[in-house]
């Protein structure tokens, strides 16, 4: 296979994961949400209980008309959308989704990586917030900066014990390294990553950010039409980012039952899809932080633990090496 | 040319240019913003020079961190949306300082170097990185951390509130 | 939480399993317009107008709390082979509810002397200009096919009034002298029409339909 063809086809795969993915997932928050609250969810769009919902979304935001505020800082406020969704997508191709070079674009130091590119995201939460000329939005994403400040501290001493468990930065090569029994010695990393993945992602219970029943929507208040379903599509590629590198780090990744060779690409979906579940489960069943309830979990529960499983990590490799 | 040159040139030229924005624009978080634009040129040139992990690490701390700090201080002002008119820095001096410096420092670097060429090293891994800095550079990276631990324990000392003691 | 015992995270996993298993379950939704829904005998959708019961009495539109009933009639005389003269009778030439105004406590179905008005459950007459929510008496008495039959009475309720009464009239000449039971049932409901009493409510034309205008 000549080189072009092979990028082509990477990139092609990558971009078809980043536009289908979050799609999946979208519609099964949809019918997850509703189900766990007695309800049935979207039932008309594309016939079968509701399958096209998120299409007909999609269609329905790009006939808005796109508002400016007036009083908007026009060019940093239309930028902000894109500087949210870009990172998510740089993200997603890196990760592996199966052995031999199922990935994107191989990377000898992915996860560090993965954890740069995603905290771009913050620029984009400021750039939105301070640029609609929005109260609201200004409080949401002030709340938003010292949110993802604080939380990818714990996020990347999480990922750092899993890389010093298996003794590289590539994401491909960790999940080599990954054994069963890791599961266990490496869950509170594990657990640490998942809720500091949540609140980088501002997924409920960590959406103060967004917090629509107190900043009506933080920093996303001003936006409309397809600037507003970039965001939201940022969120959900989110999702599938923080369900794809827990599944990565902490889960084995392709590593199944049987048969990782040819159906490792089925195993890291499964997995995905099974984390993202877990985080819609949470959305649903859990209310809000406050805001110092935010920071007291940060700094005084989760980069403890995380500190704690750095060192537990590095006296395991010490002991076995 | 190689296409390595040119986009060394290109990222040195945004790297530049929107360090030039930074101190001349009268907008106060754009200049946050053109800050991240600047911080990530550089980190683009780090790429270039096949320092991979120095580049991700420069996002990483510097944009993803470093400078959301930045702007997170600077709307805690009242920084208006638009110009501030009422920004008065000295210009001269600090065109004077900035200058003199980035111009004394290409012209030590051009006059060092000329027209030799330097082959392009490993690439910068985190193995390789690793061995250098735990290896030849390890006592620099030791004072480091000493330099960090304590500025940790004087942030702690300045703002931890003692019961009892006024303040 | 901290008042609480129990394990650590109790709490949060009881919310999980909350929501987990209201998923497992069936949901609620009604699927409205695809199913119809399932509504009591009773539900106050619309009014029916029987207009044959009806006599022009102008209780229910001077009961109606918001004036929404509107009702016009005029007098007829009919002569009757064989009266002495000719007896007079009202007809009814408008009667219209003003579905708009409604606010559906249905005091007009219930102080109906003779069973004009009922409940139906039928709710779907929505209309796109408010005007069209006056329904006039054609429209109401095209409810009355929609009216369900009334529900069974409750076996453990007491017996409905006429029962009672047929009840007691039937037990009446075995105990003659014990007329004392009469008076109560009147007094405990003052009767609007006191010569017609509740045992000639099965058939009200006969009696009271001209005495009430």
């Amino acid at each position: 296979m000549p080189v072009w063809l092979e990028l082509v086809v990477r990139v092609v795969g990558v971009v078809a994961a980043f536009l289908v993915l979050p799609l999946v997932v979208g519609q099964a928050e949809h019918k997850v949400m509703a189900h766990m609250q007695g309800r049935l969810g979207p039932m008309y769009a594309g016939g079968f209980h509701g399958w096209a919902q998120l299409i007909a979304d999609g269609v329905k935001f790009v006939q808005k008309e796109d508002v400016t505020p007036r009083e908007a800082d026009r060019a940093v406020f239309r930028l902000a959308p894109v500087v949210a969704l870009v990172p998510y997508l740089l993200a997603l191709l890196v990760i592996p989704l199966g052995p031999n070079d199922l990935v994107g674009q191989p990377l000898d130091i992915g996860l560090f990586f993965v954890l740069a590119v995603v905290g771009v995201g913050v620029v984009a939460v400021l750039m939105s917030a301070w640029a609609s000329a929005n109260k609201y939005s200004l409080l949401g994403g002030l709340r938003g900066a010292a949110q993802l400040l604080g939380y990818e501290l714990p996020l990347v001493l999480a990922a750092a014990s899993v890389a010093m468990a298996a003794g590289t930065l590539s994401l491909p090569g960790i999940v080599e390294a990954w054994r069963p029994w890791w599961l266990l010695w490496q869950a509170p990393a594990m657990l640490v990553f998942f809720v500091a993945g949540l609140a980088e992602i501002r997924r409920p219970p960590f959406d103060m950010p967004v917090a629509d029943s107190e900043l009506v929507f933080g920093y996303m208040t001003e936006y409309t039409g397809l600037r507003f379903a970039f965001f939201l599509l940022a969120e959900y590629v989110g999702i599938v980012v923080i369900a794809a590198l827990t599944t990565v780090l902490f889960l084995g990744g392709w590593q199944g039952p049987f048969g990782d060779a040819y159906l490792g690409w089925l195993w890291t979906l499964i997995k995905v899809f099974l984390v993202s579940f877990v985080i819609i489960w949470l959305r649903v069943s859990y209310p809000r932080l406050r805001e110092d309830q935010l920071q007291r979990l940060c700094w005084l529960v989760l980069v403890p633990v995380a500190l704690g499983q750095l060192v537990l990590t590095a006296g395991v490799r010490l002991a076995i090496a | 040319m190689t296409t390595a040159d040119v986009l060394m040139l290109a990222l040195g030229a945004v790297a530049v240019g929107a360090g030039a924005l930074v101190v001349t624009t009268r907008h106060l978080v754009r200049a946050g913003l053109y800050l991240v634009v600047s911080l990530g040129a550089v980190a683009g040139i780090f790429l270039v020079l096949t320092a991979e992990l120095v580049a991700w690490v420069q996002l990483l701390i510097y944009v993803g961190a470093v400078v959301v700090l930045l702007l997170f201080a600077v709307m805690l002002t009242r920084a208006p949306i638009g110009a501030a008119d009422d920004l008065d820095r000295p210009g001269w001096p600090a065109t004077l300082v900035g200058g003199g410096t980035g111009l004394g420092l290409a012209v030590l670097l051009v006059d060092a170097y000329r027209w030799s060429t330097v082959e392009l090293p490993e690439p910068g891994t985190a193995e390789r990185l690793g061995t250098e800095i735990f290896g030849s550079w390890v006592l620099p990276f030791e004072v480091l951390s000493v330099l960090l631990l304590s500025a940790l324990v004087g942030a702690i000392a300045v703002s931890v509130r003692i019961p009892g003691r006024r303040r | 939480m901290s008042e609480r015992t129990g394990l650590p995270g109790e709490g949060l996993a009881k919310g999980l399993a909350v929501t987990l298993r209201t998923m497992t379950r069936r949901a609620h939704t009604q699927q409205y317009p695809d199913v119809a829904p399932e509504l009591p005998p009773r539900s106050r959708g619309v009014i029916a107008l029987l207009e044959e019961n009806c006599t022009v009495c102008m209780l229910c539109a001077r009961e109606c709390p918001d004036w929404c009933i509107y009702i016009d009639s005029h007098k007829e005389e009919v002569a009757m082979p064989g009266a002495a003269r000719p007896r007079q009778r009202n007809v009814l030439d408008r009667f219209d509810i003003d579905f708009s105004l409604c606010m559906y406590c249905g005091i007009c179905v219930e102080v109906c002397p003779f069973d004009a008005l009922y409940w139906s459950p039928e709710f779907e007459y929505a209309e796109y200009d408010i005007r069209d929510l006056l329904h006039d008496k054609t429209r109401l008495g095209q409810w009355v096919a929609t009216v369900p039959p009334p529900p069974a009475h409750d076996p453990n309720g007491e017996p409905s009034k006429e029962e009672a009464t047929a009840a007691r009239k039937a037990a009446a000449p075995a105990t003659a002298g014990q007329r004392g039971a009469g008076p109560e049932v009147r007094i405990r409901r003052p009767a609007r029409r006191p010569p017609a009493g509740p045992g000639s409510a099965g058939n009200p034309e006969a009696s009271g339909g001209r005495e009430s205008t």
